[in-house]
């Protein structure tokens, strides 16, 4: 029967990570942070989606692999570590299975053991070391709507230079492209910073539609007629979808969100400080020093201390996220009747959330969405699960507002980005942009060694550009990696402008930089220039 | 997770990556980003060469007889046909190279001049910024035709779409990959601290609606200042993380009485040192009504 739906929802992950390679290291910290999230998210989706296509539950899901994250995925160094990181663990998995025999923590030990062999299949079977090609495979599908960002994920309303705008968004278009066969329809702005009229540039690339945190919907003019419930369009036609407040908070609230029941996995107890010190030296870093390792045995438990943690029981925490997904249903089912009574139309609810969220943050987060597919598909007839394009495919008519300047930033605007602890790198910031343009307009159609340095300066822009680096001095966790970081593209920025103005780039300084900034391979420097810039503009 | 990798191959060239970032780029200009409805960021700098031309031009006393300021425009207006310049100031000293800009009202258009402000009342500028449009931080009087809604059900609307969070902060700074629920937590209670300049505008609260007619108003304390950027910076004693550039900025709650904050810096190979003494008194009255 058509129709029979009162409304739609819309799940949206957002995947990304900052990139993090550092070919002149052996071992390295951060890049562990991609790694845990191949492990914990990324690849267990990839899980879930081939589970329910075999078992024939359909789904829809849209998600962001951002850039930089694409890059990672992509680069043979990074594969090649990756593969260091889950075989040393399934090592691990193997051994624990034999010594926790008979005791409280098999289950556990089990668990572990087939989810790393699972991974391993994965990520070497199924996909043969191309996880991008996992993720392509289900959008063809028509069941996951891969969505773009940012290059670099800039964020761009503190960007003064237009130009600055349109390469983040035309790389990370050109980047799509090479990885997924077809332009993006969608984008997430980056913190899903919007300033207006930056939507033009979506538009010059053929992206549809991008998402806003409530308020810049709420705060839009003239007034939203259904709120966040429906897409509005802005004045260039791209249309933008607004956050559901409700299903944000039930999921992420402190006191009442999911996460945190006492019988999912604790976080906290880690089999890095927890095992024998010789034991577990060999799955340590290099130095030697106790971190964690990514495998834990207990239960959160309630409020006791870590060394009164119960053991994790798989089964008892799986259950818990089949019950979660049920609640979260039926207060969609219940939301959605309600809203479709009161607007007098089928609304749509767009959920969206950090990807890594789900299993790396919360790590029954994965089997919750997967229990939520299965239980939307089978259970209910109230809610449809659609991607923005399907929606907007299906009804085309929407209002036209300008949305407000908003991101989904502590306070609702950019003081995360911009504060006493990173105010200082925005003059840096925009030197370099003014530059780049200054050097796109001066040489248009640059050969040979000036070429790759062009490109060069180009990738330490972009890099230097990312917003991770601002939000992690604001939070203080890897502060001193981010502020190096920042301070690293500057100076490799600075150093090849000048060599570059005084027309003595010197082939070994641009060699060692290409070889450890190797992100967007294909770019072209051009997209810097002020003439690529209006031309998007007028489009 | 805090530090980097230590084990680095032998092949490769060492990078200066621990070279300072240029504490200028001889060029006299400022800009003027949007914070929130009501808080810009600007920065600038001030060459030499535009100081001396100054001095040229104004008498070499310029400096001492003009009173350093922020002339901030609202130039809203200007786009509207409006005449007249609105405007305020805001004292800074010239060397501060960046501030925090209040406005009273959200949603209109500012630009910035650095200048000086001298005594027959005529203006010197000396750098102007960009224009920047800040966003309204409410609900549009704005309605149209076709889409109308009565107020009753917007306000409903208002309610349905989760006007109550607007703000409140979203839990996916979580993806800072290294702290988790406590982190979590210390940002949904708004406990979490984000640095200097961060008061929230709204911190002042409106009092009881018992009154007709009201006012309050506080007063905070901003310190900066800059030396060398490997320097060892204390404030009353406590311990100061400089910016790369070596420049470094503190607010202060500023209770009534006086406040002492010396501040030294101890150079890095510890064989020199330099101390500025800021003695700040506050004396507050407030009428008895």
């Amino acid at each position: 029967m058509p129709n029979k739906e009162k409304g739609y929802l819309s799940l949206v992950l957002h995947a990304h990570l900052p990139f993090i390679r550092h070919p002149e290291y052996e071992d390295f910290l951060e890049e562990d942070w991609f790694f845990e999230a191949m492990c914990e998210t990324y690849i267990p989706l990839l899980d879930v989606y081939e589970r329910l296509t075999a078992e024939g539950t359909d789904f829809r899901v849209t998600m962001s692999i951002t850039p930089p994250l694409c890059n990672m995925m992509a680069d043979d160094l990074l594969r090649e570590r990756f593969r260091r990181y889950y075989s040393l663990r399934l090592e691990l998995a193997e051994k624990e299975v034999v010594r926790t025999r008979n005791t409280k923590f098999y289950e556990v030990a089990k668990m572990y053991e087939t989810k790393f062999r699972r991974i391993r299949e994965l990520y070497e079977d199924y996909y043969h070391g191309k996880v991008l090609e996992g993720f392509k495979k289900f959008q063809d599908m028509g069941k996951l709507e891969i969505i773009t960002c940012g290059a670099t994920h800039g964020f761009l309303p503190l960007e003064l230079r237009k130009e600055a705008v349109h390469a983040q968004i035309k790389l990370a278009a050109d980047d799509y492209r090479k990885h997924f066969g077809r332009g993006p329809r969608g984008i997430w702005l980056a913190e899903c910073a919007y300033n207006p009229g930056d939507d033009v540039f979506l538009k010059a690339q053929g992206i549809r539609y991008f998402f806003l945190e409530t308020h810049g919907i709420i705060y839009g003019s003239p007034r939203p007629r259904y709120g966040v419930y429906a897409p509005v369009y802005c004045p260039s036609g791209v249309a933008a979808f607004g956050r559901d407040m409700e299903s944000a908070q039930q999921v992420w609230s402190a006191e009442t969100g999911y996460p945190g029941d006492h019988r999912y996995r604790e976080f906290y107890r880690d089999l890095g400080y927890d095992l024998e010190y010789d034991y577990v030296k060999p799955y340590l870093h290099q130095d030697g020093v106790r971190r964690n390792i990514g495998m834990k045995y207990c239960k959160i438990t309630g409020k006791v201390g870590l060394d009164e943690k119960a053991a994790y029981n798989p089964a008892e925490a799986r259950e818990m996220a089949a019950s979660h997904a049920g609640n979260f249903m039926f207060n969609r089912e219940r939301q959605i009747e309600h809203l479709n009574h009161f607007l007098g139309k089928k609304p749509i609810v767009v959920s969206m959330y950090d990807a890594e969220l789900y299993g790396h943050w919360w790590y029954e987060g994965t089997d919750f969405l997967e229990f939520l597919f299965k239980k939307i598909h089978h259970d209910q007839k109230t809610v449809k699960m659609v991607t923005p394009s399907e929606y907007l495919g299906l009804h085309p008519d929407n209002q036209v507002v300008q949305p407000s300047m908003s991101t989904w930033g502590d306070k609702g605007y950019n003081e995360v980005w911009l504060n006493g602890t990173n105010d200082w790198m925005y003059r840096h910031l925009h030197k370099q942009v003014e530059r780049m343009v200054e050097m796109a307009n001066k040489f248009p159609s640059a050969e040979g060694i000036l070429l790759r340095a062009l490109n060069q300066c180009a990738r330490e822009v972009v890099l230097g550009m990312s917003s991770d680096w601002a939000f992690l001095m604001t939070v203080g966790t890897a502060k001193n990696y981010s502020t190096k970081r920042f301070v690293a593209h500057t100076h490799r920025f600075n150093g090849l402008y000048e060599q570059i103005m005084g027309n003595r780039v010197e082939e070994g300084y641009l060699k060692d930089i290409e070889w450890r900034d190797n992100i967007f391979p294909g770019l072209n420097y051009r997209v810097f220039s002020t003439e690529e810039t209006e031309k998007a503009a007028r489009s | 997770m805090t530090s980097s990798g230590q084990i680095q191959k032998n092949n490769t060239t060492p990078e200066a990556e621990h070279k300072e970032l240029p504490a200028g780029y001889g060029t006299t200009e400022a800009a003027l980003l949007p914070r929130d409805p009501n808080w810009m960021f600007i920065y600038w700098e001030i060459t030499e060469n535009s100081l001396k031309n100054l001095r040229r031009d104004h008498g070499d006393d310029v400096l001492k007889k003009g009173r350093q300021v922020i002339r901030v425009f609202d130039v809203s207006g200007a786009a509207d046909g409006e005449q007249g310049e609105k405007y305020f100031d805001i004292p800074v000293m010239l060397e501060a190279k960046s501030w925090y800009v209040n406005v009273q009202e959200g949603g209109r258009a500012y630009c910035c001049e650095v200048g000086l402000a001298m005594p027959d009342g005529s203006f010197i500028g000396l750098v102007k910024t960009n224009t920047v449009k800040l966003p309204g931080g409410r609900v549009s009087d704005v309605t149209d035709e076709k889409w109308m809604a009565v107020t009753a059900d917007f306000d409903k609307l208002l309610q349905l779409s989760g006007v109550e969070y607007i703000g409140k902060g979203s839990g996916e700074v979580a993806k800072s990959l290294a702290q988790r629920w406590e982190m979590l937590r210390a940002v949904f209670s708004r406990a979490s601290s984000w640095g200097v300049s961060s008061m929230s505008s709204q911190a002042l609260q409106k009092p009881g609606q018992q009154k007709p007619f009201w006012l309050v108003a506080d007063c905070e304390l901003i310190l900066y200042g800059a030396t060398e950027p490997d320097a060892f910076v204390t404030v009353s004693g406590r311990r100061v993380n400089l910016n790369p550039d070596g420049t470094f900025s503190m607010r202060f709650a500023l209770p009534d009485g006086v406040v002492d904050m010396p501040v030294k810096a101890l150079s890095k190979d510890e064989t020199d040192s330099r101390e500025i003494d800021i003695k700040v008194t506050r004396a507050t009255n407030t009428d008895a009504k």
